[in-house]
């Protein structure tokens, strides 16, 4: 927000991708290293480049925000912050969702799968449901895109 | 692009790279990291690039916009028919172990083809989406 070019915003959203993609490189998350460094430093750059080549470069100065505006976030950021305080502490090791299910993903994943990598045998065979739904909505949002973008006809 | 010697030398020799790791990441994707979105990311990417340096139209000779909308499609029903075989040889719906002669290796079956149709769907709705975004550019 304190970027009044674009050109060097989207670049500053790619470093800030590529940085982010080295952290969970060193936290072990290869997977995710490497979706973060494809999608965020790779293809969102392409598609807000290309993007730009319809927009003014620059910023333009925006108007200050409204009253009710004001009111609605405050509300929204309280409202979210209340429900911060209901999840579970960071980090703890004893919670259900980590003692149970993430054991028995890494214990069992070689026997009955066959595949040494725990993410791709939760991804495609234990959660295959959930995968397909994603592939949907991407399916989807492509079909979104090229309904808004498509070509106008020649006579309007 | 189509004067600037440097990058297009420069990509000719990186696309197939490009391409291949993509492959690799598809392929090997159960062994090492990745999958079939972080695969079709990759393959899209490289694509995209040889269209930004050659130009849309020879991209488009390649990969036209109508394939390009059936792969998309082919992905999806890729990974429906894989579910449903589960259910027509006598499992659950998304359930490998019934593909294959042992359920190890109907796994092993089963999410190379869930990949597969993963990465098919994820490529094409990425050039599918440079393309049109850059449809609306040519017309102004």
């Amino acid at each position: 927000m304190f970027v009044k070019n674009l050109f060097s915003a989207i670049m500053a959203t790619t470093i800030f991708s590529l940085i982010s993609a080295l952290i969970f490189l060193l936290l072990d998350g290869v997977d995710v290293s490497l979706t973060e460094a494809a999608v965020g430093a790779g293809i969102s750059t392409i598609l807000f480049l290309s993007t730009l080549k319809h927009t003014d470069v620059m910023v333009k100065k925006s108007k200050t925000p409204s009253f009710p505006l004001i009111v609605l976030f405050l509300l929204l950021l309280g409202l979210l912050s209340f429900a911060v305080s209901d999840l579970p502490e960071f980090g703890k090791f004893n919670q259900t969702s980590n003692s149970q299910v993430s054991e028995y993903y890494i214990n069992k994943s070689k026997t009955e799968m066959g595949v040494p990598n725990v993410v791709t045998s939760i991804l495609a065979g234990y959660r295959g449901f959930d995968t397909l739904g994603e592939v949907v909505v991407i399916f989807i949002a492509g079909i979104s895109v090229l309904g808004i973008l498509r070509k106008r006809k020649s006579n309007s | 692009m189509r004067h600037h010697i440097i990058p297009r030398i420069v990509t000719k020799l990186l696309i197939p790279v490009i391409l291949l790791f993509g492959l690799y990441i598809q392929f090997h994707g159960d062994f090492s990291a990745g999958g079939g979105f972080q695969a079709g990311v990759i393959f899209a990417a490289g694509f995209i690039l040889y269209n930004i340096i050659f130009g849309l139209d020879i991209g488009k000779s390649i990969l036209s916009v109508n394939t390009s909308k059936s792969l998309m499609a082919l992905g999806v029903i890729l990974y429906l028919v894989v579910g449903f075989l589960g259910i027509l040889l006598g499992g659950n719906f998304l359930e490998y172990n019934y593909l294959s002669n042992t359920p190890i290796n109907g796994q092993l079956l089963g999410i190379f083809l869930v990949e597969l149709g993963v990465g098919l769907t994820v490529s094409n709705v990425m050039v599918l989406v440079f393309y049109s975004f850059n449809d609306i550019s040519e017309e102004k």
